[in-house]
């Protein structure tokens, strides 16, 4: 399964790849913002997405409301320091699948990411 | 950080900081307000332009200095690996068949599964470089506003137009540590999915 991790902070994609590694997903591509997330997306093959909220050029919400009109089934988890109820709405209202505050443990990324597969 | 980044820290971007002009003596009778002196032209040199640039290299230099932490902590988990395999080997030479030497084996294999434990757990405590940084875009936003605003008081200097991240509405629930708001997250999700389904 190909999973795009989208996140402006190089240190937070390394830790969310790390994390994917250790529950077995391996195939990973990275983009730094919703743009480069979009021309990702755009290659083709990638079943599931993990986007942050906070990015410059296209930021997390946009990113998911314009996956959203070309791909209304993809999963998509969102992972943010964002953790306003409101935010949280906002963000399931524009898609989101699921959402995960930072910092967050190892075992709930897991059991996000299996419910949303599941 | 090496020494050229703190040298540039501490001078403003190699520059010495300029020494304000003396404000000119006020007259013994004087018809019109103080005016206060105008801001520096340049908004990323001086002032609140300089702390933000100050704040974005702390910002830039703490990732960097991550990236090299996780590398290390990859490098030891790496390592671990390669010890846990060639013990694994090592258990199968005919030397290493008695029950004592068995048992040895078996702690060394038990206290390398401990320590690849700890590099992972440590490696996740990096996100508190993300989070850190996600707190200090919030400090520039404010700071910019202020700049901004004197800049529109004064009619004077230039306001940033450097693009900047999106950022989060508060930092106030913003925790530090993990899971903090699992619970709160995972109801709202519940109460927007069941109100959906209503």
């Amino acid at each position: 399964m190909k999973i795009l991790i989208v996140d402006d902070s190089s240190t937070m994609r390394r830790i969310i790849i790390n994390t994917l590694s250790r529950i077995g997903y391996t195939d990973v591509v990275e983009g730094e913002h919703g743009k480069s997330g979009l021309e990702k997306l755009g290659q083709g093959g990638v079943e599931m997405i993990i986007t942050d909220w906070n990015m410059p050029e296209m930021d997390g919400l946009e990113f998911v409301k314009a996956v959203r009109t070309q791909n209304p089934s993809i999963p998509i988890l969102m992972v943010t320091t964002n953790a306003a109820k409101e935010d949280i709405v906002e963000a399931l209202q524009a898609g989101v699948n699921n959402y995960v505050v930072k910092p967050f443990t190892p075992e709930t990324l897991k059991e996000k990411i299996e419910s949303l597969l599941g | 950080m090496d020494q050229s980044e703190i040298d540039a820290l501490l001078t403003g971007g190699g520059k010495a900081p300029k020494k304000p002009k003396a404000a000119p003596k006020a007259p013994l009778v004087d018809s019109a307000p103080a005016v206060p002196p105008a801001p520096h032209a340049e908004p990323h040199q001086d002032g609140n332009g300089h702390v933000i640039s100050e704040l974005d290299t702390v910002t830039s230099v703490t990732e960097r200095e991550s990236n090299k932490v996780m590398d290390q902590l990859d490098q030891i988990s790496r390592l671990v690996a390669r010890q846990q395999q060639l013990i694994t080997d090592m258990m199968r030479h005919e030397g290493a068949q008695s029950p004592g030497v068995q048992t040895a084996i078996h702690q060394v294999m038990g206290a390398g599964k401990e320590i690849q434990d700890k590099v992972f757990e440590a490696m996740d405590l990096m996100q508190f470089q993300d989070i850190t940084r996600q707190k200090l875009e919030r400090i520039v936003h404010h700071l910019r506003q202020i700049h901004d605003y004197i800049v529109d008081l004064l009619g004077t200097g230039l306001k940033g137009d450097m693009e900047r991240p999106s950022i989060s509405h508060t930092i106030a629930q913003t925790g530090t540590t993990p899971d903090e708001n699992k619970a709160h997250a995972d109801s709202v999700i519940e109460a927007f999915k069941s109100q959906k389904k209503g």
